[in-house]
């Protein structure tokens, strides 16, 4: 078979060219509009949320599938909480300029505190008043269940009253004495007041009035507000959600991310909007975010730690690489009930010698590249604290793989082929313990998150330096939330028990509110205590650290988690690498992890 | 076989495909460990909201009657709610999958446009130097992950050229993300090459093998010139294989629209699916599942119905 070079060619030629121009055509070729900047205007700024995220509900109140502490930010812009204790001032504190309250008076036997309202407007020019705190006091009294924040015995289960003074004055009160700052840092901060002259109603139709008051007539309104706030499409619509409190109100809410926030010009509170427009932008991965980056269409970003070594490369594009700490910890907690390993964890010789062959410093640094900080206890050491104790601070168990194979050998523990076996079970001081067997190896299994390469290495150091002192280390990985699903409290006879350690930590595994007591952690009966770690006099020193006056009290709980080890303390990594354009300031990255997009100002 | 029978057939068969599906990913989902609350609601939750959660979601009843129950609510043309993204399943297919559908077609339409034409030129340059070329060429296309061609794209057409946006339209209908055609252009390549250097060899081969058929000889000898004999004549019996695998290159496309969603910043069905997965959301997966099942039986279908349009031995032998 021939062709006829010329105009057969020609042809092919020409079909060719009609099919790249199809092509073309086809995916629109039109125009290399490809790097637009993002900032063109001083009035408007982007920030990137974080990968694979969706904002899915602006109601700050809620269920806890809800109330993501992205949510959390971009609804307290627009309703803001009645004590703002964050840190979005550069210490952790209350940010007053950010609150509706402008004063918290605790009575001297520290079981009331009376609120002053300051003299605030909400946008339909109506006063913010002791009716607004009271609404929403009713509505979580009355769905307590429902609600994001309930952790029983706590709020609203410890407010015996609300009691009204005057438009600007009310008071709480408590069942017992509580540390003024823990109940204004852990409890009163989830007050938000709430416009009960536009909300409180049962139905789209039903006409307002006082139905919170009665706990079926709350029950009423909150599943109103939920089913309302169900409908994401409306946000930007609906009367509902246009009288707020916040310096920002919603332009556009997108169901598949984007959201809008534009400046509320009836603000008349101390944290006005600095830039007018706030576009929040999803991102579906990491990478596809840093692209933005790079094509200048993002204002306020971040980057992996494992592209750190890439900073100058932003630098040169006008950014600033600026590290986000969070207040939180990180661990591994220990399955206390595990058949096979419960009973060496319940040793604290194990415990310790598990500790001291972990290398924090060393993961630190190189696994981390120097975005984590080492930690050994239950308070964050990322920022400086007075709740810090000088044991936790000091590292009371040093890396040291020596020091940990003469622990165990001096417990009964006899190295065979690389691992530590029990030869010598007894529960005297020079035996292995109770309940654990002759014969028993130590050797643990880890359920770790997946998906992040800086964990798989973490992971892979410590199975390393854990292989040094005889201890094996085994690591399956899922999705963070398999790992959370298959990692629960249990008893030894469930069939789910199997578990032995646990790890959700990629980003922070636990973050605190802004008074870090352990009484969800470590606490005996704690709902967050998933390994089911139990030691009485720990429970004693958490439940001091809410009640007492003194920050001692967090100190001695701070000395006694870190001698005790209840979890392996791990390197507490930064929430997040943030990447700035040049001359977006005036704000410090709130270490609670939200972002406070009021305080963002353009300075050049 | 009518053609009414035939079809009635394959549908009925189709409706059995899905429901066996649904069953088989409700089980698997449902036979996961731990279930899906404490992942959904985070470490913090008590134990009394896990509790609330799953009584809520109905997953504290026993397996078989979540599924009845499951089944009921899709008779209705409900496919629940999302444990995550807090909206109807429904309707996050309804605002996913046209976006999907946009880079997929697109994708298919580009791939094949260019595909079929290449493939009847090399067959009928074959074994030379061109033709190994572009042999060489779509091997190396074919052995491409799309991740890794995506990032090559974005690396010297976003960020060295700066010629087009590293991420896909971000509109949330199909007319914004039309209107937004340069920032198709990097996705739809990346979607597309693999399915060029799939179809191209398929074409070659199916181009070579009608060419030695006694038909071309024959109109050769009587005088027709070569264009018109493989525009007019190999061209439609070229197509016969290349629609068969159309229909199963369905799964495919969504496979691959998953990987270009990830790396453009495209929320579409794939990425939908993806999270789902991540974050054991079971009425998104149940439901991308579904769409997916849907789609894959649906382009089978089609595909055959097509091949007995363009090639009427198909009927013939199935008669």
């Amino acid at each position: 078979m021939s062709l006829a070079r010329t105009a057969a060619g020609r042809r092919w030629a020409l079909a060719a060219v009609v099919a790249v121009a199809a092509g073309t055509l086809l995916t629109g070729c039109a125009g290399g509009s490809g790097n637009s900047s993002s900032s063109e205007s001083s009035d408007s700024v982007n920030y990137a949320l974080p990968a694979n995220f969706t904002p899915n509900w602006i109601l700050p109140i809620g269920t806890a599938a809800h109330l993501n502490t992205n949510n959390i930010s971009i609804a307290a812009t627009l309703w803001e909480p009645l004590v703002a204790y964050d840190g979005s001032t550069g210490t952790i504190g209350w940010n007053k300029a950010a609150s509706i309250a402008s004063a918290a008076d605790f009575a001297p036997d520290g079981k009331s505190v009376t609120i002053t309202l300051g003299n605030r407007l909400w946008s339909d020019g109506t006063p913010i008043t002791s009716r607004d705190v009271e609404f929403w006091f009713d509505l979580i009294k009355a769905n307590k269940a429902q609600w994001a924040n309930y952790n029983a015995g706590k709020a609203p289960d410890n407010w015996t009253g609300f009691k009204t003074i005057d438009a600007q004055h009310f008071t709480i009160t408590f069942d017992k004495a509580y540390n003024p700052q823990w109940m204004l840092a852990n409890e009163l901060s989830m007050i938000t007041p709430l416009p009960q002259h536009a909300w409180d109603r049962t139905s789209a139709s039903a006409p307002v009035s006082d139905a919170d008051r009665t706990p079926a007539g709350a029950q009423q309104v909150w599943n109103y507000l939920n089913t309302a706030a169900k409908n994401i499409s409306a946000y930007a619509t609906d009367p509902l959600w246009k009288t707020v409190s916040g310096p920002y109100t919603i332009d556009t809410y997108s169901t598949s991310g984007k959201v809008v926030l534009t400046a509320n010009p009836k603000y008349d509170g101390g944290e006005k909007a600095g830039i007018k427009t706030v576009n929040l932008l999803p991102f579906t991965t990491t990478s596809a975010e840093e692209n933005a980056l790079r094509a200048g269409q993002v204002d306020y970003g971040y980057i992996d730690s494992t592209d750190l070594d890439q900073q100058s490369s932003f630098t040169n594009l006008g950014y600033t690489v600026k590290p986000w700490t969070g207040w939180a910890i990180t661990y591994m907690p220990y399955n206390f009930n595990n058949p096979t390993m419960g009973p060496v964890f319940k040793q604290l010789y194990a415990r310790q010698a598990i500790q001291t062959s972990i290398d924090q410093d060393s993961l630190a640094k190189v696994v981390f590249n120097g975005t984590a900080v080492p930690g050994y206890g239950p308070i964050p050491q990322a920022q400086s604290s007075d709740f810090l104790s000088p044991v936790q601070k000091s590292n009371p168990y040093p890396f040291s793989t020596t020091k940990a194979k003469a622990l165990l050998a001096a417990h009964g523990w006899t190295e065979q082929n690389g691992i530590m076996v029990c030869t010598d079970p007894g529960s005297s001081a020079t035996q292995c313990g109770a309940g654990v067997a002759q014969g028993t190896k130590f050797q643990m299994q880890v359920l770790s998150q997946s998906g992040s390469t800086v964990t798989d290495n973490m992971m892979s150091a410590i199975q390393s330096s854990l292989a040094e002192s005889g201890i094996g280390l085994s690591i399956k990985t899922a999705p963070v939330n398999s790992v959370l699903s298959q990692t629960p409290q249990c008893t030894s006879g469930q069939s789910i028990c199997t578990w032995q350690l646990s790890f959700f930590g990629t980003a922070g595994s636990w973050y605190f509110p802004a008074f870090p007591t352990g009484d969800s952690l470590f606490q005996s009966q704690g709902g967050s205590n998933f390994g089911s770690y139990s030691n009485p006099a720990l429970d004693k020193l958490i439940t001091a650290s809410t009640t007492s006056n003194s920050t001692q009290a967090v100190q001695d709980y701070s000395a006694a988690a870190a001698d005790d080890l209840p979890v392996i303390w791990l390197p507490e990594p930064d929430y997040q690498i943030s990447v700035i354009r040049n001359g977006l300031g005036g704000f410090a990255q709130d270490s609670l992890a939200d972002f406070h997009p009021a305080q963002w100002k353009w300075t050049k | 076989m009518t053609s009414l029978l035939y079809l009635t057939r394959r549908v009925l068969q189709a409706v059995a495909v899905i429901l066996v599906v649904t069953v088989v990913v409700f089980c698997l989902l449902h036979a996961l460990p731990g279930g899906p609350a404490r992942g959904i609601l985070g470490p913090q939750a008590t134990a009394q909201q896990i509790a609330e959660f799953n009584r809520a979601q109905g997953l504290d009843r026993p397996l078989p009657v979540q599924y009845l129950y499951y089944l009921r609510t899709l008779l209705h043309g409900d496919l629940g709610t999302s444990y995550t993204l807090n909206e109807p399943v429904s309707q996050l297919i309804a605002q996913r999958l046209p976006k999907t559908l946009v880079l997929t077609v697109l994708s298919a339409v580009v791939g094949l446009v260019i595909a079929v034409p290449l493939g009847m030129w090399q067959a009928v340059r074959r074994n030379k130097p061109v033709d190994y070329a572009v042999t060489a060429l779509s091997f190396v296309a074919y052995a491409t992950p799309v991740y890794f061609l995506g990032i090559i794209l974005v690396l010297v057409f976003s960020q060295i050229l700066p010629w087009f946006p590293p991420q896909a339209p971000q509109g949330d209908t199909v007319a914004q993300v039309l209107s937004d055609p340069a920032g198709l252009v990097l996705p739809v390549t990346a979607g597309a090459a693999s399915m060029i250097a799939v179809f191209s060899r398929y074409m070659r081969a199916a181009t070579l093998e009608n060419l030695s058929e006694d038909y071309v000889r024959t109109a050769r000898a009587g005088g027709t010139r070569q264009h018109a004999i493989l525009w007019r004549h190999v061209f439609r019996n070229s197509l016969t294989p290349v629609i068969a695998m159309l229909g199963y290159y369905v799964p495919v496309l969504f496979g691959g629209a998953l990987v270009v969603e990830q790396l453009f910043n495209y929320p579409g069905m794939g990425l939908l699916f993806w999270s789902a997965a991540q974050s054991s959301d079971y009425p998104v997966l149940l439901g991308c599942v579904l769409v997916i099942s849907v789609a894959t039986v649906v382009g089978t279908l089609l595909a055959d119905i097509v091949q007995r349009i363009v090639d009427p031995r198909v009927k013939a032998g199935r008669s």
